[in-house]
């Protein structure tokens, strides 16, 4: 599909920067929300203006904008600036309807994000905005795959963000998407046997284009599947896994597991299709939100490059329903 | 690369529910365009809109609807889906491939239930039956749950140029491959939210719009839906094809969050591409479906970009004055009404137009006109520079 060059993670954990996978951060009152990065780049009056979400893609996409070329920007936002939208939707409801400031407006379409980094970067190029839930960041870079199918000589930047704010938090603890009881480490969180996560966000910006050279990682194959029933994804998995890997062994399934029971039995499953191959997990890091696949796609990049690995596996599944899979291997 | 029909159409419009009632309405010169009614807003009774007005429990009952979480964005989708899928004689066999992808595209999601949104954001409910509602994927996802789907599922938000988007996603996953069959479009439903925001920019007019007249005084919000069912050359056989998807291209203006720059760099990019997509000289396209809002700021750098590209302006028209601004849904249901230009080799007149824009002095489609159409160009631009440009050919 296509090359990974250089990336930026803004996460929880210290992925943006200097890295240190090692010292882990710790969860806080059942969140991993991001650190936020360094934000001297923006004007000042556009910071103040801009949403968590539209904040936290600029910081993490910035450093590449400025120093590489784009045809176009692709973005996986399963909710962009929801705080904002939010908070627009109060003025309506408390001032009744009356003159409100559209500022919160313009920056809760979703695509303030992708159209925020063309902006900044004057990319006249294609530009996009996928919003498809749990696979909002997959399908994002599906697109990128096919332009580079497209066009083999252009070079894409392809993110994933989704923030978690207050209202974001509400909506989702009363759907009971998250956990009631007090989490506190990794442990806590898979050795739960409860339902519910613990909610995360953040924002992973990928270089990518189709060449070989100075390449991170290949993201090799993308398959997405919306079922609830664990035997069409285990059936789907088997032949993701005959058509991308044929007899080649895999060095890493990167699970999205998230301590949440009801989730268990598709990742004990997919787990099952690949026996004896070493498990790693990622939620605890990141938390769980719509678009963290960008993060564990980032995470597996790190470990093919720094633990000399030749190929992961990641599988994620949003809510029981939309599952992915990602195979990426070194480049 | 395969080629792209158009198989199957689903519509949904103040127009009417049906691909005939929207041509019949077309055809007569007929504005859809009423004052609001059915939203609890300070708007009604006073704000023209292009709304349909089934109240969104008639629709429920009309679509069987058992599920929970249903929001009108989602029955104006589906309704537009299911007439889409039974155009196409599409069997359930058909939909629920793994080769068939749904594409969907929308900008306010389950936004439109402004006062329960409120509550469950502020922790001022138990939660309603709309938790997992609100996001844009929602509106794609009950469609596919409803169904079974199997192929590539995806929800587009571009805003207002949303549902050209996802027409143009489902034919790129038809030409990389990925599927044979796209079904296509995009839906939005008038809110509350969406009004007032736009009312906030100051771009709402208190009249019926008028694209393109010297006079306009912005553009009026409107709700609807259309999906296309598109097909590859390879699947397509002897069925029914309304047209050939032959060109597309999105590009960004880069240049500000709610409005066009002077030069109109995104609207001339989208446009260029759509025709070097579709291997055709600027010459070639017979009728231009502008994306014509009636803002002041839009028609007036539409225009300078079709005189940037076209020697001589081909006739053009916006049938926002038929319907007003459907959103997320406008280039689904234009991209219809583009296809109807094609099968039918007619073009309907722009209504409420007077004067030029004295810039640019164009002069839209006045009159209903038989004539010779082999393609037409679609427009839709979107806040956040977001334009996109598709090209419909005769099959």
């Amino acid at each position: 599909m296509f090359y990974i060059h250089q990336t930026v993670c803004v996460s929880a954990q210290k992925t943006n920067g200097l890295i240190d996978l090692d010292d882990i951060q710790p969860i806080k009152d059942n969140k991993l929300q991001a650190i936020e990065p360094n934000y001297d780049a923006i004007p000042p009056a556009m910071y103040r203006r801009m949403g968590r979400a539209v904040r936290l893609a600029s910081g993490a996409a910035l450093p590449l904008l400025n120093t590489l070329t784009f045809n176009g920007i692709v973005i996986g936002t399963a909710n962009g600036g929801l705080e904002d939208c939010i908070k627009f939707l109060n003025q309506i409801v408390d001032y009744n309807e009356g003159k409100l400031t559209p500022t919160n407006f313009v920056q809760s379409t979703t695509n303030a994000i992708a159209s925020q980094l063309a902006f900044f970067s004057s990319n006249k190029g294609y530009n996009n905005t996928h919003v498809h839930r749990g696979l909002a960041f997959e399908n994002a870079a599906l697109d990128v795959a096919m332009m580079l199918n497209e066009f083999p000589d252009n070079s894409y930047l392809l993110g994933g963000v989704d923030e978690i704010s207050a209202y974001q938090y509400n909506i989702e603890s009363l759907a009971g998407s998250y956990k009631k009881e007090s989490i506190s480490s990794a442990e806590d969180l898979y050795n739960s046997k409860t339902t519910g996560s613990i909610p995360g966000d953040g924002c992973t910006m990928f270089a990518v284009n189709k060449q070989k050279t100075g390449a991170t990682a290949k993201l090799k194959a993308i398959g997405t599947i919306h079922t609830d029933k664990v035997e069409e994804v285990t059936q789907y998995l088997t032949n993701f896994i005959n058509k991308n890997l044929g007899e080649s062994s895999l060095s890493l399934f990167l699970s999205g597991e998230n301590g949440d029971s009801r989730h268990l039995p598709y990742y004990s499953a997919c787990q099952n299709i690949v026996p004896n191959i070493a498990v790693e997990r990622f939620k605890h890091l990141c938390g769980e939100y719509a678009t963290a696949s960008a993060f564990a796609l980032w995470l597996a990049c790190h470990k093919i490059q720094h633990n000399n690995l030749k190929n992961v596996l990641i599988y994620n599944n949003f809510r029981g329903k939309q599952h992915s899979f990602m195979l990426v291997e070194n480049a | 690369m395969s080629r792209v029909f158009v198989t199957g159409i689903g519509i949904i419009s103040p127009l009417g529910d049906t691909l005939s009632l929207n041509h019949t309405a077309l055809k007569k010169g007929i504005c859809g365009i009423s004052t609001l009614q059915l939203i609890n807003s300070n708007f009604a009774g006073k704000l023209p809109v292009g709304e349909i007005k089934t109240e969104t429990q008639t629709f429920k009952e009309k679509l069987k609807i058992t599920e929970t979480g249903y929001t009108r964005n989602s029955l104006l989708a589906l309704h537009a889906f299911i007439d889409a899928i039974n155009d196409s004689k599409l069997s359930n066999e058909d939909i629920t491939a793994y080769n068939t992808a749904l594409i969907g595209a929308n900008s306010v999601g389950g936004m439109c239930l402004t006062d329960e949104l409120y509550k469950d954001a502020n922790s001022k409910s138990q939660g309603s039956e709309y938790l997992s509602s609100y996001d844009g994927g929602s509106v794609t996802l009950a469609i596919q749950e409803r169904y079974g789907m199997r192929g590539i599922i995806n929800t587009i938000n571009t805003a207002c140029s949303s549902s050209a988007n996802s027409i143009m996603y489902g034919a790129r996953l038809i030409q990389n491959g990925l599927a044979t069959r796209a079904i296509v479009g995009g839906s939005d439903s008038l809110a509350k939210y969406t009004i007032n925001g736009f009312n906030s920019l100051y771009i709402l007019s208190d009249e019926i719009c008028r694209p393109f007249d010297s006079e306009r005084k912005g553009l009026n919000l409107a709700e609807g839906a259309a999906f296309l069912v598109l097909e590859s050359e390879e699947i397509v056989g002897n069925k029914k094809v309304y047209a050939e998807l032959t060109g597309y291209c999105n590009a960004n203006d880069a240049f500000h969050p709610s409005s066009i720059s002077e030069n109109a760099d995104g609207p001339f990019l989208a446009m260029q591409g759509a025709l070097r997509k579709a291997n055709l000289q600027p010459n070639q396209i017979d009728f231009i479906n502008t994306h014509g809002t009636a803002t002041e700021n839009n028609d007036e750098a539409e225009s300078k970009a079709m005189l940037r590209l076209f020697e001589k302006v081909p006739p053009f028209a916006s049938t926002k004055s038929n319907i007003g601004h459907t959103l997320g849904a406008a280039g689904a249901i234009e991209a219809v009404y583009s296809i109807l230009n094609l099968t039918e080799q007619e073009i309907y007149k722009s209504l409420n137009y007077k004067n030029p824009i004295q810039t640019t002095g164009l002069v839209p489609v006045t009159a209903y006109t038989k004539m010779t159409i082999n393609h037409v160009l679609s427009n839709s631009f979107g806040f956040g520079g977001n334009c996109s440009s598709l090209i419909f050919s005769k099959a």
